[in-house]
């Protein structure tokens, strides 16, 4: 397992005061936001700075982290005295992927440390008698959206750094084999009672929030609880209406009418047939209206024939040329 | 130290999932007067929202706004009005790059 060199992922020396620190991250931050950044890999940067920033701008995790990044320099574990079962490192980056034709085979997400916005005091152990519930922990999961149809089981590894009443600091993998109910829509969270951060002075431990994303898929874009799907159709086909024949996610295969006259990128409505739920969405298919090529005589002439019947039809009226 | 697997099954934060006040605070670490703060600004909307807050009750979109806010407001030191325009605009943003997305010709 790497070992996460927190001061590398905001370009700083060890020697970094806290105004450097939050200098660092505020300009990183600007750099990597995912909505505007032009970096490739603006997500797994700005999961990688948020990491570090949260250990670093805080002084009592910042110690136990140094404590722990010299023990890994001399050599010593991260993990104390874990040995990781063979093949376990296969690390559990989160690759977010937008051309790739289908999602990672397992769920993937990085957390070296609990991304936690806490105020809940781990130095607090130190005190005697301090009791508090445990902290939630919060991760990302990806699946694919047939997993968000028909749910999915999945195992994931997460992995914290907890800090001891000593104030010493040893990560700490877990590995959850987690039921993901199905009709689970984009953003949404799931939550596993229990499974967050140990509780202090016999509390119970927090939870475990899990932000659900659904790989980009080949035919179907989803938009909440909708889905959306281009159906191509020939000019014949848009003019004249009648059936068409369109997949499902689910896997069938449905009869859809399509209307006579129909314009480029109507909307036909499959009620119901999004993802489900209380409130089940819905599957739109987006007409798209495709030329067949006029590569033949045949060909040739029907379009000819069709622009003399339709003489009188101009597009361009509009624009008075 | 072991390995241990547990198999669990997870619960939607929707419908009867929903989160109240108290577990939405712990969620991000903070106080429930600052969810109710969240709330009164706007960042953030709970289901019976005309009932005292004990019943407030918020899915998957509040959470993901209230852990936004709590993150600009720890890390970037702003008021909760500029964090909610903040989130705002992300919306958008995100909303207007999937609709260039899909016109895209496949």
């Amino acid at each position: 397992m790497e070992f996460k060199d927190y001061y590398q992922a905001l370009g700083l020396e060890r020697t970094a005061s806290e105004d450097e620190v939050r200098k660092a991250y505020r300009k990183l931050a600007r750099k990597y936001h995912p909505d505007v950044s032009k970096e490739p890999d603006a997500e797994t940067r700005m999961r990688e700075v948020n990491e570090a920033y949260d250990v670093l701008r805080d002084k009592e995790k910042r110690t136990a982290y140094d404590a722990l990044a010299d023990r890994v320099a001399r050599g010593g574990s991260a993990q104390g005295d874990f040995q990781p079962p063979p093949g376990w490192d296969e690390g559990f980056e989160f690759n977010y992927r937008p051309d790739s034709d289908g999602p990672a085979d397992h769920a993937q997400f990085s957390e070296f440390f609990s991304s936690l916005f806490g105020q809940a005091q781990r130095r607090g152990a130190a005190r005697q008698n301090f009791r508090a519930r445990g902290e939630d922990h919060h991760a990302a999961i990806e699946i694919s959206l047939e997993d968000a149809l028909n749910g999915a089981e999945r195992e994931i590894t997460l992995r914290a750094m907890e800090i001891d009443a000593q104030g010493q600091a040893q990560v700490v993998p877990r590995t959850l084999h987690v039921k993901i109910p199905p009709g689970v829509g984009p953003g949404q969270f799931i939550r596993l009672a229990g499974q967050g951060m140990p509780g202090h002075g016999g509390e119970a431990a927090g939870d475990l929030f899990l932000e659900v994303r659904i790989a980009p898929h080949k035919l179907y874009r989803v938009e909440g609880r909708d889905l959306y799907m281009t159906l191509p159709v020939t000019p014949s086909e848009a003019a004249l209406g009648g059936p068409i024949r369109a997949p499902t996610p689910g896997g069938a295969v449905v009869e859809v009418t399509v209307p006579a006259n129909a314009r480029n990128g109507l909307k036909l409505r499959l009620k119901g047939r999004g993802l489900p739920g209380k409130t089940p969405g819905d599957l739109y298919l987006l007409l798209d209206i495709v030329l067949p090529p006029a590569d033949n005589d045949a060909v040739r002439q029907a379009y000819e024939t069709l622009a003399r019947a339709s003489g009188s039809f101009d597009p361009r009226r509009h624009l008075g040329v | 130290m072991v390995t241990i697997k547990h198999s669990i099954s997870a619960t939607v934060v929707d419908d009867g999932g929903a989160l109240g006040v108290i577990e939405l605070a712990h969620a991000c670490g903070a106080g429930t007067e600052w969810v109710a703060q969240l709330v009164e600004v706007g960042v953030i909307e709970a289901d019976d929202i005309e009932g005292p807050a004990r019943q407030w009750r918020f899915r998957s979109g509040a959470l993901r706004c209230a852990l936004q806010a709590r993150r600009l407001q720890r890390d970037f030191d702003i008021g909760l009005d500029a964090a909610a325009l903040i989130i705002d605009l992300e919306r958008e943003v995100r909303r207007l790059k999937a609709l260039v997305q899909a016109q895209r010709p496949r």
